[in-house]
């Protein structure tokens, strides 16, 4: 039994066209043309930046080896690829499909969305009857090396973008966010994609105020926000949580004084103003009042920055990880085609490991 | 010797549970707070164990028959460890807060090491007869209720504590992990604020129970002993904390401020005033 893989990334430079082509064949037509030249076992990741064949070659069957398969997904992608196109086997494949779901060979080092990607590309190629005694451990293992990675490393701590960061920081303020509600001020660009990004966290209610009432409203009817005019928002201050301005005006909308009558409303509840406007829209003073926590545009890009660095100190601490399960998966994958008895520690599921349901245990 | 060993081995487990707290601000990875409890638990059984062989050896002199031998600082400080860990154990079980432990566990372990040293190194241990004026029934119960009033205060520091962090932390503009580590702010607050409203009607109950019972022995409620006043400070000071909050709603540093103010009282009330109270005295071994 041996591992094939041949596949395409974002890093290796394939023209647009071929992951297209490969994605318009569709994953279960992929599975069943591999099969069909003879791999016993096949496993297709398709996403938006990566396509991977994963393959076993059996020793009876009657398959090719590397060169086959790169000349098959060739043929599907509808072009020649020569070094765009990757291959590996055995250990060095297992150590890519590691490095693949540890989020080591995303775009966006240790992003999490990989994980799924890869559950769902198994459990495809599960329920097409295309995976077999060693894909079954070997992409449970992955997805248990992928959290493994993500919780003993910091490859994916901390968040990437800015309005990610404003509701982290939120959390650390209030804890959950789900009783917590949100006041937007302005109803721009900026203003909708923080809307969007605050209600993902399931906040429990939002307000939008512009300027231009009608603006706000039609905002606030996309996100079943609640439209508020202008003039009443400072009202609102003694009541919500989180405060968001990002309004185009050229002096401060929300000045100390304003901030200050509110906090005494408030019965020293916190108070989290996120301020994206530029010029700013949060007199700075007011950020010195108890209680009330106030962060510019400036201030969460610097923590992005700071998390980005973070995440690339990560990759060697990571990448040794990945070596180290790659080195365990080898060592077993070797026992048992010498046919001895071998078991992997901390093994994600018992199931698979008997051919049954995936992602049966607690994987 | 037994009692000492099975000692010895609670307070190596309650040292182990401490490390591994503070292990645990740094790293992440639920074992090592998962751990923390276990050992600390642990440890608080061989306490229990020991405590259990020191109650027989005091009890077999006849006048000390079935009260608790808290009567010198090393049995004081003996049930101090265990009330603070035994009310951690309960606050982290119920709030699972693991990274309290840094905060909390300091306190268990210095009081455990003042039990080690006042009794076992200093020879505090030695067992005397209670004086007359001690045996009372409220000898088992006034003490106790103030100690476990005092250990919760002690948690409540500890979670005031890590508010302070947190809020700096925030107030930086440039968290750090710990940041992230450490609950919310609210949450940091509410917990301090809840510790606060147990303990207090707990204390002033220990108070009262003390005023009663100097009624009995002294034939009189109130003397402005030492002890007396500076319970009677520290009862104040956390009376304010939770008027202000309630009232004027006092949150974040300036609540904390206050509370610690408190907890710097209870210490004093606790080890301070030993040396100088006539009639709470016992304590300084005299």
């Amino acid at each position: 039994m041996e591992l094939l893989l041949a596949g395409i990334n974002h890093k290796s430079g394939a023209p647009v066209s071929v992951r297209e082509n490969l994605a318009a064949k569709g994953t279960p037509e992929i599975l069943r043309r591999l099969r069909e030249a003879g791999w016993t076992e096949a496993v297709v990741i398709s996403t938006c930046n990566r396509c991977e064949v994963y393959v076993v070659r059996s020793g009876g069957a009657p398959c090719g080896g590397l060169s086959e398969l790169a000349r098959l997904v060739e043929g599907l992608g509808g072009t020649n690829l020569g070094s765009h196109l990757y291959r590996r086997q055995g250990a060095e494949a297992v150590n890519h499909l590691f490095c693949v779901t540890a989020g080591l060979d995303s775009l966006v080092l240790g992003e999490n969305e990989i994980l799924g990607q890869v559950k769902t590309a198994y459990e495809a190629a599960f329920a097409a009857g295309a995976t077999g005694k060693l894909t079954n451990i070997l992409f449970q293992r992955a997805l248990f090396v992928g959290k493994k990675v993500r919780g003993e490393t910091g490859i994916s701590a901390g968040q990437l973008s800015v309005s990610s960061v404003a509701v982290a920081l939120a959390e650390r303020i209030f804890g959950s966010l789900k009783e917590s509600s949100v006041l937007i001020l302005g109803a721009g660009q900026m203003a909708e994609l923080a809307a969007r990004h605050l209600l993902s966290a399931k906040v429990s209610r939002l307000y939008i105020a512009n300027r231009t009432f009608e603006r706000g409203r039609e905002l606030a009817e996309k996100f079943q926000a609640e439209a508020v005019r202008w003039e009443d928002f400072p009202r609102l201050l003694r009541s919500v949580d989180v405060v968001l301005t990002s309004t185009g005006a050229t002096e401060p909308v929300l000045t100390r004084a304003m901030v200050s009558a509110a906090m005494e409303a408030r019965m020293g509840r916190s108070l989290f103003l996120i301020d994206i406007a530029m010029p700013r829209d949060v007199e700075d003073v007011a950020g010195e009042l108890d209680q009330v926590y106030l962060y510019t545009l400036k201030d969460l890009q610097g923590i992005v920055d700071e998390n980005m660095g973070q995440r690339r100190k990560e990759i060697i601490a990571a990448q040794a990880l990945v070596d180290r399960v790659t080195e365990e998966f080898a060592g077993w994958l070797t026992d048992t085609a010498a046919g001895k008895k071998a078991s992997l520690r901390h093994a994600p599921g018992r199931s698979a490991r008997r051919g049954e349901r995936p992602f049966g245990g607690a994987s | 010797m037994m009692e000492l060993v099975l000692f010895q081995a609670a307070a190596a487990l309650y040292t182990a549970g401490t490390v591994l707290g503070f292990i645990y601000l740094w790293n992440r990875g639920e074992r090592w707070s998962r751990w923390m409890y276990y050992l600390l638990a642990v440890g608080v059984a061989f306490h229990l164990a020991s405590s259990g062989l020191r109650l027989a050896a005091f009890w077999a002199i006849p006048e000390n028959r079935f009260f608790v031998p808290i009567n010198s600082f090393f049995g004081a400080l003996s049930a101090m460890t265990l009330a603070i860990t035994g009310t951690f154990i309960v606050v982290e079980g119920r709030h699972r807060l693991g990274i309290l432990g840094a905060f909390v566990l300091p306190w268990a372990w210095l009081a455990a090491a003042g039990t080690a040293f006042r009794g076992y190194s200093m020879g505090g241990t030695e067992i005397h007869g209670l004086a007359p004026a001690l045996q009372s029934y409220w000898m088992n119960i006034h003490p106790l209720v103030i100690m476990v009033s005092y250990a919760i205060f002690g948690n409540a520091f500890g979670v005031g504590l890590a508010l302070l962090i947190q809020e700096r932390q925030l107030r930086s503009k440039r968290p750090q992990e710990l940041c992230y580590r450490l609950p919310s702010i609210e949450e940091l607050d509410n917990l301090n604020y809840r510790l606060i409203a147990v303990a207090f009607p707990i204390l002033t109950v220990g108070i009262i129970m003390g005023g009663i019972w100097a009624h009995e022995a002294w034939g009189r409620f109130w003397g402005w002993d030492a002890k007396e006043t500076w319970s009677l400070i520290t009862a104040l000071i956390y009376a304010v904390f939770l008027h202000m909050r309630l009232v004027a709603g006092w949150r974040g540093r300036k609540a904390v401020y206050t509370s610690m103010c408190g907890f710097a009282c209870v210490l004093f009330t606790f080890i301070g005033v030993n040396f100088i109270s006539q009639l709470h005295g016992y304590l300084s071994a005299r």
